[in-house]
C-alpha cells in the first residue's frame, strides 16, 4: 500500500513528448487507470514509475519519498505485461517463487506464499506445468500471481488482457479487481479499452499525446468529460463544432435558437449531447432545449438498444439511441421524428482550447 | 531535473569492453599506422614509407597480385557458387542436405590445408600429375596464379553459395510465374528475372569472398611460388632475416587495410539493400528434369561438391601412408601420427589450449557485448559496434604485425608468450560470438527480463537467471564457430609464435615447406576431425542449417 504522487513529468524521445508534464496523484490503496489511445504515453508512464524509463524532467514520490533515483529492481513494484513475459524455462511455481527467491524468503514460506496465490488465481493443480503447456488467460493469471505475491508497494499493469478473447477478458478483469480489493494493493492499470477502465476504476485518467486530460471517478468522467477529446474518447458524443455564441449567449443548432447561460460572454462555442440525452418524440416538460424535426436516415436494432442516425433540415446530423426499444415499431428510414436536445444534457466546450465551459449534469 | 538511468552493471562491461578493444585493437593499429609514417633508423616522421610502396615496382606488383588474386577468387567462387545455387533449389537434385553439408564442412576447413593437399595432387611431386605424366599428359604446375585462384574458388564458393541458395528460397514464385506468363523461356527467365532478384545475396557473397581472398596468408605462402601478394610481402618485410623493415611492413600492411576496409564497406552497402524479397509466401517446388539433363545437373554439382572437400579426403588418406623417413612408401600405417607425437605433442596441446582459452573469453564476453548491442543501445554502444568491425577488417598478418610492434615493452611486454597468442585470438574471433548473441537475443523478448527486475532481481542477476539460460543455443554455436577459427588459425600465429609456443597451424605449415608431408597430414587430419565435431555440434545444437555457419 502506498500513495504515488507524480509530479509534472517530461520524457522525450528525440523531438516527440512521450510525457508532456504530467502530474498525478494516486491515492493508497486506489485502483487507478491510465486510459487513451495507442500512442498517447501510457505505457511510458508505466515504464517509467516502474524504473525501466529515464525521465527528463519532474519528480515522481512514493509515500512522499522521491523515487526518481531508485533502481527499478529496489522499487518494490509488480509489473503485468500485456505479453504476459512468463520466464519460458521455469514452471509455473518457479516462475511465482522468483521474487520471492530473489529477496532470500526462507524455502517453507516461498512454498507456502506461492501455493496460497496460486490457489488464489485458481492455478493450484497447474503448479508444475511450464508455459508452454498454458492458455493465454492461465499465463495471464501467473504474470498475476507473480507479480502479486511479493506483495508489492504497488502493483504497475500493461494492458495484461488485451491478448486475450472477449469473454476471457470480462471474467479476468473481475477476478483482477476482486483480488486487487481484498488485497488492498495500490494499483495502476493501462488499457485503450474504455469500457475496461469504467468498469474496473476507483479513478481513470484520459491521456493524450503525452498530456493528462482529466482524473476522475468513470461517472464522473463519463457525465462530465474535461475536455473536447475526453468527450469523444469516452462514449460517444454529437458534437456541433464551433458555433457562434451571441452577446445574450444564443446558440443555434439545426436553426433553433437556445440560450445557454454558460456561453455568456463567449463568442463562439462546441455543443456536445450524448446520444442517449436525446429525446425522441416524447412529451414536452417544458424545460429548455433544443427542439426540432429531423428524418431518420438509418435505424439499426441491436436488441437492448436502438441506434438510429438522423439529419435535420439545414442537413445537421445527430445520432440518437434509445434503450429497450419495442421491437414492433422500428423506426423505418425517411420516417421524421422530433428530436429534443435537453439544456440539462448539453456540454459546452471552448473550441480552441478544447476545455470544457459547463452546462450540463 | 533529476539524475536518469543510474550507471548499473551494463555500464561498467560496456566501458570495460571498450577498454580492451582500445588495448587489443586500437592501440596496436595506431603503433602500425605510426611506424609506417616513421623513418626506421632516425625515427623521424616521413612519407618516405608510402612514396616507396606506392611507386617502387615490387610493391606495386604485390598490389596487382593480390588484386588478381581477389578478383580471381571472387570470380571463381561466384562460377561454382551461383550455379549450384540455382541447380540445387530450382531443379530436383537428390542429396541437396548432403551437398550444403559438404559445402558448409568445405567452409570450415582450413584453408591452408586446401592449399598444401593441391599440392601433393599436383604439385611438383604430385600423384596426379605423376599419373598423368606416366601416361604422357603435361598437366601445369600448381604454383602461382592458378594455383591461388583454385584454391580460393574451391575453398570460398559455399559462401556464395549458401547464400544465394538461402536468397533464391526466398523469391515469391509469382514473380518467375509471372515472366512464363509474359512468354519468356527459361533461360531469358533465369537470366532476366531471377537473377536480378537474388543480385544482391550474389554481391555480398562474392564480395566477402574477395576480402577473405586478400588477407589470406596461408595459401599464397604455399602455392603462391613467386607470386608475392601484399600479405606474404608484409610477412617477409617483416620477419626477414636481415633484421626486417618495420616501416615499410607497416605501410603495407596499411595499404592491405585500406583495400579491404574500402571492400566491406561496399559489402555492407550491398547487405543493407538486401532483403527486399524477404517476405516468402510459398516455395518454388522443384522443377524434374529429363533422364539426361538430370544426369548433367547431378555430376556438375557432385563434382563440384567433390573438389572442394577432395583437399580434406587427400590430406587424411595422405596422414595414413606409411613413411620411411621423410618419403612415403608403399602402404598405410600410422607412422605420421606416431611421428607427431613423438616429435612435436606439444603443439597439439597448446592449439588446444590456446583455442579453448580464447574459447571462453569471447564466449564470456562476447555474450555480454551481445546483450549489450541488442538491448542498450546507446552511442557508447554504437561506438563499440563500429569497433567491432575492425576485426573483419584487419588480415591476420596485419594484426600479428601490430600486436608485435605494440606488445614488445614496458608495460605490456608479450612478446613470446602464450597470452599475446591468445588475446590475439579473442580479439580476432570475438565478433562472431557476439554476432550469435545478438542474433539469438533478438528471438528473446525484453519484458520478461524486466518482470524479473520488478520483482527484485538486480539487472545482473535478471540477467544470470532469466536471459542466459534462453541464450545458451546461440552462446553454444557462437563458441563452437569462434573455435572452430581459432583452432585453425595461422597468419597472425606465425608471427607471434616462438618455439614453446608453436601451433598445429604454425607447424603443418612449416612441415610443408620442408616437405614433411606425413607430419603436416597427420596434424591436419586431427585438425578436420576437431574441426568436423564442432560442426557436427553446431548443426545438432543449433537445429539450423548450414547457412549458420556462413
Ligand atoms: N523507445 C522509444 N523510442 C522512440 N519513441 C518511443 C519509444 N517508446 C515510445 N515512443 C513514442 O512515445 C509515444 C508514447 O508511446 P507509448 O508506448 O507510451 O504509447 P501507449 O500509450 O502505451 O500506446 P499503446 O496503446 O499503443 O501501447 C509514442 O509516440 C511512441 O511512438
Ligand atoms: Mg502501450
Amino acid at each position: 500500500m502506498a500513495r504515488v504522487d507524480i509530479e509534472e513529468v517530461v520524457k522525450t524521445y528525440g523531438n516527440v513528448r512521450a510525457l508532456d508534464g504530467v502530474s498525478l496523484s494516486i491515492a493508497s490503496g486506489e485502483f487507478f487507470t491510465l486510459l487513451g489511445p495507442s500512442g498517447c504515453g501510457k505505457t511510458t508512464l508505466l515504464r517509467t514509475i516502474a524504473g525501466f524509463n529515464a525521465h527528463d524532467g519532474g519528480h515522481i514520490r512514493v509515500d512522499g519519498t522521491p523515487i526518481d533515483d531508485v533502481a527499478a529492481h529496489r522499487r518494490d513494484m509488480g509489473l503485468v505485461y500485456q505479453d504476459y513475459a512468463i520466464f519460458p524455462h521455469m514452471t509455473v511455481s518457479e516462475n511465482v517463487a522468483f521474487g520471492l527467491v530473489t529477496r532470500r524468503k526462507p524455502r517453507a514460506e516461498i512454498e507456502e506464499r506461492v501455493r496460497r496465490v496460486l490457489d488464489l488465481v485458481q492455478l493450484g493443480p497447474l503448479a508444475d506445468r511450464l508455459p508452454q503447456a498454458l492458455s493465454g488467460g492461465q499465463q495471464q493469471r501467473v504474470a498475476l500471481a507473480r507479480a502479486m505475491v511479493i506483495n508489492p508497494r504497488i502493483l504497475l499493469m500493461d494492458e495484461p488482457l488485451s491478448n486475450l478473447d472477449a469473454k476471457l477478458r470480462i471474467e479476468l478483469r473481475e477476478d483482477i479487481r476482486t483480488l486487487q480489493r481484498s488485497l488492498g494493493i495500490t494499483t495502476i492499470y493501462v488499457t485503450h479499452d474504455q469500457e475496461e477502465a469504467l468498469v474496473v476504476s476507483d479513478r481513470v485518467c484520459v491521456m493524450h499525446q503525452g498530456r493528462v486530460h482529466q482524473v476522475a471517478t468513470p461517472p464522473e468522467v463519463y457525465a462530465r468529460p474535461a475536455t473536447l477529446f475526453v468527450a469523444s474518447f469516452v462514449g460517444a458524443m454529437n458534437l456541433f463544432a464551433d458555433l457562434a455564441v451571441d452577446a445574450a449567449g444564443n446558440v443555434t443548432v439545426a436553426g433553433v435558437r437556445l440560450r445557454v447561460p454558460a456561453l455568456a460572454g463567449r463568442t463562439r462555442a462546441t455543443i456536445g449531447i450524448r446520444p442517449e440525452d436525446v429525446v425522441l418524440d416524447g412529451p414536452d416538460d417544458g424545460a429548455p432545449s433544443l427542439s426540432f424535426d429531423a428524418k431518420v436516415e438509418r435505424a439499426s436494432f441491436a436488441g437492448r438498444e436502438l441506434l438510429l442516425r438522423l439529419t435535420a433540415a439545414d442537413s445537421t446530423g445527430l445520432a440518437a439511441n434509445s434503450y429497450r426499444p419495442d421491437p414492433s415499431a422500428v423506426p423505418q428510414p425517411g420516417q421524421h421524428a422530433r428530436a429534443r436536445l435537453p439544456l440539462s444534457r448539453l456540454h459546452a466546450f471552448d473550441p480552441a482550447t478544447g476545455a470544457r465551459i459547463g452546462t450540463g449534469a | 531535473m533529476s539524475a536518469r538511468r543510474p550507471r548499473d552493471f551494463w555500464t561498467w562491461v560496456l566501458v570495460a569492453v571498450l577498454a580492451i578493444l582500445a588495448v587489443l585493437l586500437v592501440w596496436p593499429l595506431a603503433g602500425i599506422f605510426k611506424a609506417s609514417l616513421t623513418d626506421n633508423r632516425s625515427g623521424a616522421f616521413t612519407f618516405a614509407n608510402y612514396v616507396r610502396v606506392l611507386t617502387q615496382p615490387f610493391f606495386q606488383t604485390a598490389l596487382t597480385n593480390t588484386l588478381i588474386v581477389g578478383i580471381g577468387g571472387m570470380l571463381g567462387a561466384t562460377l561454382i557458387g551461383v550455379p549450384l545455387a540455382v541447380l540445387t533449389t530450382r531443379f530436383a537434385i537428390s542429396g541437396r542436405n548432403f551437398l550444403s553439408t559438404v559445402a558448409a564442412l568445405t567452409l570450415v576447413s582450413p584453408p591452408f590445408i586446401g592449399a598444401y593437399a593441391w599440392i601433393m595432387m599436383l604439385g611438383r611431386n604430385g600423384f596426379v600429375r605423376a599419373a598423368f605424366e606416366d601416361i604422357g599428359i603435361e598437366i601445369p604446375s600448381i604454383y602461382g596464379f592458378f594455383g591461388i585462384i583454385l584454391v580460393f574458388s574451391l575453398k570460398f564458393y559455399p559462401f556464395v553459395f549458401l547464400m544465394t541458395s538461402a536468397a533464391l528460397r526466398t523469391i515469391n514464385p509469382t514473380l518467375e510465374e509471372a515472366a512464363v506468363g509474359l512468354g519468356a523461356g527459361p533461360a531469358r527467365r533465369l537470366f532476366q528475372v531471377t537473377l536480378p532478384l537474388v543480385t544482391p545475396a550474389i554481391t555480398s557473397g562474392a564480395l566477402l569472398t574477395f576480402v577473405l581472398s586478400i588477407a589470406d596468408f596461408g595459401t599464397p605462402a604455399i602455392v603462391g611460388g613467386r607470386v608475392r601478394v601484399l600479405a606474404t610481402t608484409a610477412f617477409n618485410l617483416f620477419t626477414s632475416e636481415m633484421g626486417g623493415n618495420p616501416g615499410l611492413a607497416s605501410s603495407v600492411s596499411a595499404l592491405l587495410i585500406a583495400v579491404s576496409a574500402a571492400v566491406v564497406v561496399l559489402q555492407r552497402w550491398w547487405a543493407a539493400r538486401r532483403n527486399v524479397e524477404s517476405a516468402l509466401v510459398r516455395r518454388p517446388a522443384p522443377r524434374r528434369l529429363g533422364p539426361l539433363a538430370s544426369l548433367g545437373a547431378h555430376a556438375a554439382c557432385y563434382l563440384i561438391a567433390f573438389a572442394g572437400f577432395l583437399p580434406s579426403l587427400v590430406v587424411v588418406w595422405t596422414s595414413f601412408r606409411k613413411t620411411s623417413g621423410p618419403v612415403f612408401v608403399p602402404g598405410f600405417g600410422v607412422d605420421s601420427y606416431a611421428k607427431i607425437l613423438r616429435e612435436v605433442p606439444q603443439v597439439i596441446g597448446n592449439s588446444a589450449i590456446y583455442s579453448l582459452v580464447a574459447v571462453a573469453l569471447i564466449t564470456v564476453v562476447g555474450t555480454l557485448v551481445g546483450y549489450i548491442l541488442s538491448r542498450r543501445q546507446t552511442r557508447l554502444s554504437a561506438t563499440l559496434d563500429a569497433g567491432l568491425m575492425i576485426p573483419y577488417l584487419v588480415p591476420g598478418v596485419v594484426l600479428g604485425l601490430a600486436f608485435t610492434v605494440a606488445f614488445n615493452a614496458w608495460p605490456l611486454e608479450l612478446t613470446g608468450t602464450a597470452t599475446i597468442i591468445v588475446l590475439m585470438l579473442f580479439v580476432r574471433r570475438l565478433p562472431y560470438a557476439v554476432r550469435s548473441s545478438a542474433t539469438i537475443l533478438r528471438q528473446i523478448r525484453g519484458t520478461i527480463e524486466e518482470a524479473a527486475i520488478s520483482l527484485g532481481a538486480s539487472p545482473a542477476r535478471a540477467f544470470a537467471k532469466i536471459t542466459l539460460p534462453l541464450m545458451v543455443p546461440g552462446i553454444v554455436s557462437g563458441a563452437l564457430m569462434s573455435f572452430i577459427t581459432a583452432i585453425n588459425e595461422l597468419s597472425s600465429s606465425l608471427i607471434l609464435y616462438v618455439g614453446r609456443t608453436m601451433t598445429m597451424p604454425v607447424r603443418i605449415y612449416l612441415s610443408v615447406l620442408d616437405g614433411e608431408f606425413g607430419t603436416a597430414a597427420a596434424l591436419s587430419t586431427i585438425l578436420l576431425a576437431a574441426t568436423g565435431i564442432a560442426v557436427y555440434t553446431v548443426l545438432h545444437v543449433s537445429g539450423r542449417n548450414e547457412s549458420a555457419l556462413a
